[in-house]
């Protein structure tokens, strides 16, 4: 970026100034609407699992179904069954958001381990890590699912497992790289020859200090990929199973009425994985920009 | 080329066969430990209802293997593989690896296909923004590229099949006698997994990336200020580089959305036959299917290596 933008001649007809101004402004609104995202997702988990809905997400009203939006009482319209949209979306939320924290959770706990292992001791941790990594990226994601699927049962949090631990040699190379280059920097030198214990240094110089931002980030698009995950398993059959609603199901149930262009009931859920997974990318993209000083243009 | 340039090549590849070799036993023995824990083995399913006295269900467990050893077991099983032999659908009692064959060649055409079709739509992207820099189209363009990388690609299929079936009335489903539109039929999931995979956005900002980087290096400037073409000295570092990086590296993920795509446009690939079988639990079915996908993965990975060392032939001495 930097050289980039000491570019002068007909490539580059932009003034470096603005640019810059321009840059964060996109990512303040990036971050900003991510944060809207996630406080939405939070608010109606919280709703959802204190049945503080408007509907009875299971309530069958049959002389309701495949309500158009907008009908009294029922925002979003209603399912197949007369079911409310609106509250099914809300309640949908439950199939993933604890299961994505795990999924989360083992990601950065895992990653910062193998990390610091590999960054701060290298040898053998390193070598792991780097046949861990290609062994988890010569795999698709899914056919591992699948085959836990079929060893095991369609459980989301088995699913939400495997996303985590396949998630894992990201993190840890990003927290390997990162440490690497902490290494040269005086600060750890500093707290080496105060004679500081290595767990200090690690967990509060190293982790805490300077790799808080990275591990959010990861967090955040992290959470993103979970969701991708459980709706596309929930729509192959494989997540949350009927009545309960998830996302991916509903767009699954809503397919049907979709091709004899009803199309609300499928579009509802998919507008609201498309919005939500943005957010969660937006969020980290802009966090990555405003946090870790890489600007994508 | 000259012969002294198919010495790094051939370098390389002998590293990466190595290394391929070494991945794919390691994928085979975690594909194998997963369905070794599996509580309730197939065989139990198989014959459940089927087998009454105790010896038969012995005699047919000695028969399809279950009594051996987890080791002896994972031995013969890898053995049998690098024979060819990929044992026998419990569901369909077909050999698998003919099956494998065919949806691998299916799941070949969709995935190489949509990688076509990803290029087409994120180069221009790309390239467009990385020379003319931030223009009034940038914005536009990179919510485009997000946008597009959330959308769920099942939904995205349905308005596909919807706008083709209702707008254009032509759909192969529909009307199976006539197979004058199976061009259509094969064009659309390809279409759409291209659009849908996830990977667009990736590749344009690592292409936008190291092109901007490569533009901005001596060497362009070098040959801008001779009047020489600056895409031919950019081409190599700049695009074939980053292109076969990204491609290489995302190839696991557009087998995944393939999974999804085969779904809903049934498609008798991979994908589809990973479903299938883990609906039934069908073991060997997918043990092939992993050990195929993992395959393509590596085949993917050390095409890119070959392009990077015939690019920059000291890299094959890392």
């Amino acid at each position: 970026m930097k050289n980039y933008s000491q570019r002068s001649g007909e490539i580059g007809d932009f003034s470096d100034i603005p640019f810059w101004k321009k840059a964060d402004a996109a990512d303040l609104v990036y971050v900003s609407y991510g944060l809207l995202i996630v406080t939405l997702v939070v608010v109606s988990y919280l709703l959802g699992a204190f049945h503080l809905l408007p509907h009875d997400p299971h309530d069958i009203r049959l002389d309701l179904m495949m309500s158009p939006p907008g009908t009294a009482g029922h925002l979003l319209g209603t399912d197949f069954m007369g079911r409310d949209i609106f509250s099914r979306l809300i309640v949908g939320i439950q199939a993933y958001f604890l299961p994505g924290l795990l999924a989360v959770a083992i990601s950065l706990i895992g990653g910062s381990t193998l990390g610091v292992l590999a960054g701060y001791r290298g040898g053998m941790a390193d070598t792991a890590i780097t046949y861990f990594t290609n062994l988890v990226d010569s795999f698709p994601r899914l056919v591992l699912i699948l085959l836990v699927v079929a060893a095991f049962k369609p459980d989301i949090y088995y699913i939400m497992i495997v996303v985590g631990l396949t998630n894992v040699p990201v993190v840890a190379s990003l927290v390997k790289g990162k440490i690497l280059f902490l290494k040269q920097k005086n600060f750890v030198e500093a707290a080496v020859s105060l004679g500081l214990p290595a767990r200090t240094i690690i967990l509060k110089h190293i982790l805490w200090y300077n790799c808080r931002s990275l591990l959010i980030i990861q967090a955040t698009l992290g959470m993103g990929e979970a969701i991708l995950m459980e709706t596309s398993l929930s729509y192959l059959g494989f997540g949350v199973q009927e009545p309960s609603p998830s996302w991916g199901n509903m767009v699954q149930a809503g397919a049907n009425y979709f091709m004899q262009g009803k199309f609300w009931p499928s579009t509802a859920p998919a507008l609201a994985i498309l919005f939500t997974i943005m957010g969660f990318h937006l969020l980290g993209d802009g966090l990555n920009n405003l946090l870790e000083g890489k600007r994508g243009r | 080329m000259r012969l002294s340039g198919l010495r790094p090549i051939a370098l390389v590849l002998t590293r990466e066969v190595m290394i391929t070799v070494l991945l794919l036993l390691g994928v085979s023995f975690v594909v194998f430990v997963i369905l070794y824990l599996a509580p309730g083995d197939p065989f139990s399913m198989l014959v459940e209802g089927q087998v009454q006295s105790e010896e038969a269900r012995a005699g047919a467990r000695e028969a399809l293997g279950f009594s051996q050893s987890w080791y002896s077991q994972y031995f013969s099983w890898v053995t049998q593989m690098l024979q060819g032999d990929f044992g026998t659908s419990i569901r369909t009692g077909l050999p698998v690896a003919s099956e494998l064959v065919f949806v691998g060649f299916n799941t070949l055409i969709l995935t190489i296909g949509s990688m076509l079709v990803t290029l087409l739509i994120a180069v221009p992207i790309a390239l467009y923004s990385s020379v003319r820099g931030t223009t009034a189209l940038s914005w536009p363009l990179t919510m485009f590229a997000y946008v597009v990388s959330a959308l769920p690609v099942f939904w995205l299929g349905y308005i596909v099949i919807y706008i083709f079936m209702h707008r254009f009335g032509l759909f192969p489903l529909m009307t199976s006698s006539s197979r004058g539109f199976s061009w259509l039929y094969a064009l659309l999931p390809i279409v759409v997994l291209g659009v849908g995979n996830g990977t667009i956005s990736e590749v344009i900002r690592s292409l936008r990336d190291e092109m901007g980087r490569v533009m901005s290096e001596d060497y362009i400037r070098t040959a801008r200020a001779k009047g020489a073409s600056v895409w031919k000295h950019s081409f190599k570092e700049g695009f074939l580089i980053p292109v076969t990086e990204i491609i290489a590296a995302k190839i696991p993920f557009i087998l995944g959305g393939a999974v999804i795509v085969e779904q809903v446009f049934n498609w008798p690939g991979m994908g589809r036959m990973a479903w299938q079988a883990a609906q039934d639990r069908d073991f060997p079915v997918i043990m092939g299917i992993a050990m195929l996908a993992a395959v393509f993965v590596r085949m993917g990975s050390m095409f890119q290596r070959v392009v990077y060392v015939m690019v920059n032939p000291r890299a094959s001495k890392e």
